[in-house]
């Protein structure tokens, strides 16, 4: 039984489970338990989003989650509510795994190329699926420290001085010191301690991580 | 021509029908021409009438004359005689040598027997009078007037006597009497010889009118009016009668001796007028009669015109008919030979009117079928009219294309407005667009039917996977889920302090989730329990009856033919009748399919045989002549989900024999063999339980009561 390790600074991980039957979510629930992970179970797809009204785009959650969410529902389809989520933004660092019967599959392979994580067939093959759903919590993690990352560098984009954006454009378009000097009229020895002091706020440790940055972060 | 070179006209459509063709030029002024005719008719009826009138007249004219000349003749023939008795009375009279008185006796006894004579004189030679006796009938002729001065014609005429020698008449001459009137008299002359000397003449006057009131009856026909003329026509006697009217008349000259006497005959007749006449009455009578007879025709003409207008209207509205109706129409005579066809038939097979019209035999017909088609039509001709009054048959026609095709052909006798049977008039529909309709629609139904049970099938099975999935998944979640925890504490991780209290809530939902799924198999269990109550009795006719459309159907397509062996009386089985006919369906299909696969070189045949193998149960088997079960398939072929085509499910045999043990019965299969020991096919057997017949039963029905 592997253990996957989580950044503990995320928090707990959390795996929703959306599923009308009960005994499902109760069997679930109780087989994450086992594997030492929280669970919290929803009866349908209405009952989710409402617990999910008030959050917004990148600020949930906080914590390495994943749904696992069953296909087909009484009331809102799995599909349907994937569908919702997706326009709001919340499957980025929420990894969705659906849960199918016989017949659904061609369904949730459709799903899965519009960004489902995955999907597992009932009757499911039981510590198989609580790894799937480790390596979806892991995904979400990465996420989240992404944007963590990310949320990070752009408070030190906003500590850079003038002088200093005007070093990091030019380093990001590959010019050497010696050019920037030039450039900006200053001694190579400045623009050296720019260099430093911009590698150091935004958090990268070379030109050409810069510039990835920030052609990815389209600042 | 000025005219701009247009498209080119269409050619005036093909006459398709024999009918007599209606004359244009008398169609075009048929009201003047009408008139003319009748006027001439009119014409002719006139002079033709004018004529029979002036004929009728003129025989009647020619008639009356001719009465009137035969008159004139009987009386001139009579006179001559009377004459001649006359004279010789006269040369009879006693002489000059006998007694003065006797002369004189004898003269006034014949006066008295002749009236028409009126005086005897006894002349000498010198002509002086001796003697003369009057007739006492009336006044003396010369009282008025002396003799003297009326003698000259006497004188002449005895003159003549004494020249000739014979007896001599004078010319006539008027003697007016005292009492006004007068008398035309004529004289006879006698010469009195002694021996060839004359010594004396007789004389002997006649009265003219007494002459002809001496004639007989019969030449004084009564209409009729007799006189003596003069050449010049004056009238100098007449007779009794004076009634002549002077139109029909007829003269005849009586020559004497001296003088010529001219008699006239003239009829009372007048000229045929045309009203008191009988005859013309009768003509103008017939005339009116046939004037009113040709107004009778004219109105009956009328009558036949408008008629004939009518008939144009009916001819040109059924034409009209023929020629819209999409229906092809075929009439034929008693020898089978086309007379008549219409458009739509000669577009059905492609041949012109006139290529089809008395052709014998017809170029429709295929002619690899020509005698069997000839035979038939042989049997149709010589059958009563009455038999078929209606009569509908499938055949085939072949186009000119050569394409073959179905028909169906209604035909009924063809009678002539006596009744008289002539010929048939047969309506020829073209089934072929039909059929081709027919054949989709077969087709549509079959994948339908074949959709239809393989989403109920695949319907069934989704539900019974989304049932079953649940309580599996919770099984499995459980199980999994307990045994990490046993794991876990075996491995002597942080202890749960809830571990048993928590394995035991597992164990007894797995307990629970174990008891639904069970659940969910028992109501498929039941539902199919239910479909035992539906069984009934059934024929096995009506079972095969059922499936053979569809059977044929494939057939058909494959070139496969279908033996049915059959046993008579119908077994009857008791089935749930839609599952038995699943079942056929499948094995048939499967045969048929084995020998479409196979290469092989023999007629695909497929036989459905019924037998009923024992009082119980009746035996159905389907065999092909297909390349046989190898072993390697048989040992699974009953498994569910095998199956050896790339399209099928897998599922029909195991669910035919399902279907086969739930009614009792048994489904198993063997290859058959020929005379060589070669594998020439398969046969799959089932069977049902036989229906209680009813015959038996009702005998048997006594010996089970006393039984009881």
């Amino acid at each position: 039984m592997s253990r996957m390790s989580l950044p503990a600074e995320l928090g707990l991980p959390m795996v929703y489970l959306v599923d009308d039957e009960d005994i499902v979510r109760d069997a679930v629930a109780w087989l994450l338990r086992s594997r030492r992970l929280l669970s919290q179970g929803y009866a349908s797809g209405e009952a989710f989003e409402a617990a999910l009204a008030d959050v917004s785009r990148g600020a949930w959650p906080t914590a390495p989650a994943c749904l696992l969410l069953d296909l087909r529902m009484q009331g809102m389809s799995g599909l349907a509510l994937f569908e919702r989520l997706d326009e709001r933004g919340l499957t980025e660092a929420l990894p969705v795994i659906f849960l199918t019967g016989h017949g659904d599959v061609p369904t949730a392979v459709a799903a899965v190329k519009r960004g489902a994580f995955d999907f597992v067939e009932k009757p499911f093959s039981n510590n198989a699926l609580v790894d799937r759903i480790e390596q979806a919590l892991a995904a979400s993690a990465a996420t989240l420290l992404a944007r963590r990352e990310r949320a990070r560098r752009l408070r030190g984009l906003d500590e850079l001085s003038e002088r200093e954006q005007a070093v990091m454009r030019l380093i990001a378009q590959g010019q050497p010191n010696k050019l920037i000097a030039d450039a900006l009229h200053l001694s190579v020895r400045t623009v050296e301690v720019h260099r430093a002091r911009v590698f150091d706020k935004l958090g990268v440790a070379s030109a050409v991580e810069l510039a990835n940055w920030l052609h990815a972060a389209r600042v | 021509m000025s005219m701009p070179p247009r498209l080119p006209m269409n050619p005036p459509p093909r006459e398709p029908a024999v009918l007599p063709p209606i004359d244009a030029v008398a169609a075009v002024h048929p009201r003047r021409l009408r008139v003319v005719l009748w006027v001439a008719l009119v014409l002719l009826l006139l002079t033709a009438q004018t004529l029979l009138v002036a004929l009728a007249f003129h025989y009647r004219s020619t008639r009356t004359q001719e009465r009137v000349e035969a008159n004139a003749a009987a009386a001139s023939a009579e006179l001559a005689q009377l004459f001649a008795k006359d004279l010789q009375a006269m040369l009879a009279m006693p002489g000059r040598d006998a007694p003065a008185g006797q002369w004189r006796a004898r003269a006034e006894q014949l006066l008295v027997a002749r009236p028409e004579l009126l005086r005897f004189e006894r002349r000498d030679a010198a002509l002086a009078v001796l003697d003369a006796v009057d007739t006492r009938a009336r006044p003396p002729l010369f009282a008025q007037l002396h003799r003297d001065q009326m003698q000259l014609e006497t004188e002449l005429a005895c003159g003549a006597t004494q020249r000739r020698g014979g007896p001599t008449y004078s010319r006539s001459y008027f003697v007016p009497l005292a009492d006004g009137f007068g008398l035309e008299v004529m004289d006879l002359c006698v010469a009195e010889r002694d021996s060839d000397r004359v010594v004396g003449f007789v004389v002997a006057s006649y009265s003219l009118a007494g002459l002809l009131d001496q004639l007989s009856a019969q030449a004084q026909a009564p209409g009729h009016d007799l006189s003596f003329v003069e050449a010049d026509g004056a009238r100098l006697a007449h007779g009794r009668t004076r009634v002549g009217a002077g139109v029909y008349k007829a003269s005849r000259l009586i020559d004497l001796p001296g003088t010529t006497m001219q008699l006239q005959v003239d009829s009372a007749a007048t000229r045929p007028s045309l009203v008191p006449d009988l005859v013309t009455g009768l003509v103008i009578g017939l005339s009116l009669t046939l004037f009113g007879v040709v107004v009778l025709l004219a109105r009956d003409v009328r009558k036949r015109t408008r008629a004939e207008g009518a008939l144009a209207d009916a001819l040109a509205f059924r034409k009209a008919m023929e020629d819209s109706v999409v229906t092809g129409l075929r009439a034929r005579d008693l020898l089978g030979r086309t007379t008549y066809v219409n458009p739509a038939f000669c577009a059905m097979v492609g041949y012109a009117a006139d290529e089809l019209v008395a052709r014998d035999p017809p170029p429709y017909w295929p002619p690899e079928q020509l005698p069997e088609y000839q035979r038939r039509q042989q049997r149709r001709m010589a059958s009563a009219p009455t038999e078929h009054a209606r009569d509908a048959f499938e055949t085939t026609f072949v186009r000119k294309s050569g394409e073959r095709f179905p028909v169906m052909v209604f035909e009924a006798p063809l009678l002539d407005s006596a009744a008289r049977h002539t010929g048939w008039m047969s309506a020829v529909l073209d089934l072929s667009a039909q059929r081709r309709v027919e054949e989709v629609a077969r087709q549509q139904q079959e994948r339908l039917q074949a959709t239809a049970r393989l989403a109920t099938a695949g319907e069934m099975a989704s539900l019974l996977s989304h049932e079953l999935n649940q309580p599996l998944s919770a099984i499995a979640a459980y199980a999994t889920g307990s045994l990490n925890m046993m794991d876990a504490h075996a491995r002597g991780e942080a202890p749960d302090p809830n571990l048993w209290p928590m394995l035991h809530q597992a164990t007894q939902r797995i307990a629970e989730q174990a008891e639904r799924a069970g659940r969910v198999i028992k109501s498929v269990h039941d539902f199919v329990r239910r479909r035992e109550h539906a069984r009934e009795a059934v024929g096995t006719d009506a079972l095969i009856d059922a499936i053979l459309p569809l059977v044929r159907l494939q057939a058909r397509k494959s070139g496969t033919r279908i033996e049915l062996d059959l046993p008579a009386p119908m077994a009857r089985v008791v089935c749930d009748r839609a599952m038995v006919e699943q079942v056929l369906l499948n094995l048939t299909r499967n045969g048929i399919q084995a020998m479409q696969s196979a290469e092989r070189a023999g007629e695909p045949v497929l036989t459905l045989r019924v037998r009923q193998t024992h009082a119980q149960w009746v035996q159905l088997s389907i065999g092909d002549r297909g390349p046989g079960i190898p072993d390697e398939v048989s040992r699974q072929l009953f498994t569910p989900f095998f199956t050896t085509r790339s399209d099928g499910m897998g599922l029909g045999l195991s669910v035919c024999r399902t279907i086969v043990e739930q009614h009792g019965g048994a489904l198993d299969f063997a290859n058959l063999h020929d005379a060589q020991g070669a594998v020439c096919g398969a046969e799959f057997r089932f069977t049902l339980p036989a229906a209680a017949s009813e015959a038996p039963r009702a005998q048997a029905a006594p010996a089970v009561a006393s039984m009881s």
